[in-house]
């Protein structure tokens, strides 16, 4: 279990400047659940009547981590997303979310999907409050946080705008706030960034890094762009189609927080060929 | 370089200028149509080339008009008894249809074993029922009220059961995600999702209803808009039977500018004006 918590504003000269302090506080309720990870998987399969979506995965994924999950389309990213969050069944194996296994939708793991699903007739600040509302009567103090939320995706200026008016790119950030609002200390992207143009998505991502560090929480990113992969994470899955598959594991040794100028270093596009040459092979090096 | 110069002033710095002129001359433009076309009824009627026993002339049916309305007052009875079978012919109809839809989009059973009566019942001539409707209510305004929501029935039916039904995958699985409850992901997202077709599917309604009433005062009833229509007919009174036509655009015209705005009320979301206001006041309340 966690609490997100969110510190008082600073505002910084003529209140323009402000930076939200988000702390996780986890409360370790067992004495080795420091050692706990974050989702294990054994020998996850999935399959659609004969379909094999996902063949045999196992993992682990430590608390805090980023991890990407880069392959081409169709080889069950989603699927294994999805088994995460508890939306469909697996078939066989044991799927653990910290240390107890997945039965269905639950409330430390959140979801962000490919669309922004928000809604339509509520302001972004009321959509960001949904999960709130879910739960149960909306607080002042739940009203301060979802600000915050906004300043932290940098949308305070359109709290009572509807989504209609906002770009694509700004109803991800809506979509990224509300999620962040769930308070979840394990966040599944589905390709949150998908649908955008590429100077958004680059942007974007940048944006994503910076929050996930603030937050403090375990990240798991669908993608099909090594680059993007990459750039973000602790550690790379690379996924092989029919069946699906994990092909690899790759770690990404570069000191965090990244900048976009990493992209073109030469050891940052030795790693994109390695990716690369597992699709083409199956095999890492 | 000098393409865009000109293509700057020639289209957007004029325009920008000419905006304001522009409606007045739409309305101008339409004030003189309508009055070409009614001066060439009138000298029609004046002339003799048609009967004014099938045309009557605009002046004849003004006449009748305000002799009806304002000097006899005898039309505001039957106005009154037209809207009102109208408009609780509409909410029973639209209740019911709503009602059943909701049960149809959330009981799967339901939805499949009524799917052939729906259809039976959507295919069949529903003005044929009328008939049948008089047999069984009887006299009076009841069975027109009857005919009015039996044809209104349907579109709010339909659309409330069509947008129920295509609610965004995507939304249900972030609600799903969000542990919502059944009744949350009803009232929540199901039904504002659902509401601008519903919106459409009432409006249809409403013009049905208003037809239903009328075709009801036809068949058999002693007062209404309809029952005033026939009598005028019979009498050859025809600028009389006119006149009761455009008072019944008039009640067509209130009808669907009361559906309008509940519209523009409940389905604010789908009025880019309605959303900027409601954007401003929020804001403007904030800062206060
Ligand atoms: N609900 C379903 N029913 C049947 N088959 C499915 C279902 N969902 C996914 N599949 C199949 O499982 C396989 C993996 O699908 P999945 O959506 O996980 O791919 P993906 O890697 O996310 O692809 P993309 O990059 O295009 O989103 C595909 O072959 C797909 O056809
Ligand atoms: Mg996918």
């Amino acid at each position: 279990m966690s609490l997100v918590q969110l510190r008082a504003t600073s505002h910084q000269g003529d209140g323009k400047v402000i930076q939200s302090q988000i702390a996780t506080e986890r409360v370790m309720a067992q004495p080795y659940a420091a050692t706990r990870q974050a989702i294990e998987a054994q020998q996850v399969e999935k399959r659609f009547g004969s379909v094999l979506a996902v063949e045999n995965a196992s993992f682990t994924i430590e608390p805090g981590s980023f991890i990407s999950i880069v392959g081409p389309s169709g080889c069950g990213k989603s699927t294994l997303l999805r088994m995460i969050a508890g939306l469909i069944p697996k078939t066989t194996g044991s799927l653990m979310v910290h240390g107890s296994e997945v039965t269905g939708p639950r409330g430390d793991v959140g979801v962000m999907f490919q669309k922004p699903t928000l809604l339509d007739w509520k302001t972004v600040i009321e959509n960001v409050l949904l999960p709130t509302k879910l739960k149960g009567r909306v607080t002042d103090a739940d009203r301060r946080r979802a600000v915050e939320l906004l300043h932290l995706v940098g949308l305070q200026d359109f709290a009572h705008a509807f989504p209609r008016h906002l770009s694509g790119g700004m109803q991800q950030r809506v979509a990224l706030a509300r999620l962040l609002n769930v308070g979840t200390d394990i966040l599944l992207l589905d390709e949150p960034f998908g649908a955008l143009d590429e100077f958004t998505r680059e942007h974007l991502n940048v944006e994503l890094s910076r929050i996930v560090a603030e937050v403090n929480t375990t990240s798991v990113f669908v993608t099909h762009n090594i680059a993007e992969a990459i750039f973000l994470a602790d550690k790379v899955f690379v996924m092989t189609p029919r069946p699906g598959r994990l092909a690899a594991i790759v770690d990404v040794p570069f000191e965090k927080p990244r900048d976009i100028s990493l992209l073109l270093t030469p050891e940052f596009n030795a790693l994109v060929a390695r990716v690369r040459n597992i699709f083409a092979t199956g095999k890492d090096l | 370089m000098t393409m865009d110069a000109t293509f700057e002033t020639s289209s957007s710095a004029p325009k920008a200028r000419a905006m304001p002129s522009v409606g007045s001359v739409r309305i101008i433009n339409h004030l003189l149509i309508l009055t070409v076309v009614l001066g060439v009824w009138e000298l029609a009627s004046r002339m003799g080339w048609v009967d004014s026993l099938i045309l009557p002339a605009p002046t004849a049916i003004a006449a009748s008009f305000w002799q009806i309305a304002v000097v006899d007052r005898l039309m505001w009875w039957h106005f009154g008894v037209t809207l009102y079978e109208s408009l609780v012919g509409f909410v029973v109809g639209s209740t019911i249809g709503i009602a059943l839809a909701i049960a149809a989009a959330l009981w799967e059973p339901f939805r499949r074993y009524s799917a052939p009566y729906i259809v039976g019942l959507q295919v069949t001539p529903r003005i044929a029922l009328a008939p049948i409707v008089i047999a069984w209510l009887g006299f009076g305004t009841l069975p027109n009220i009857g005919i009015a929501a039996l044809l209104c029935f349907f579109p709010p039916f339909l659309n409330t059961l069509t947008g129920l039904t295509a609610v965004d995958r995507d939304c249900l699985e972030m609600f799903r995600s969000l542990q919502a409850k059944k009744h949350q992901v009803f009232t929540q997202l199901m039904l504002p999702s659902a509401m601008p077709v519903i919106m459409a599917g009432l409006k249809t309604g409403m013009t049905m209803a208003l037809i239903g009433a009328i075709v009801g005062e036809f068949i058999s009833a002693s007062e209404g808009m309809g029952v005033l229509m026939q009598r005028f007919t019979f009498a050859l009174n025809m600028s009389g039977t006119f006149a009761v036509l455009l008072a019944l655009t008039f009640m067509g015209l209130l009808l669907f500018a009361i559906m309008e705005w509940l519209d523009n009320r409940i389905v604010f979301w789908r009025h880019d004006a309605r959303m900027l206001e409601i954007t401003r006041r929020l804001n403007a309340k904030n800062k206060a």
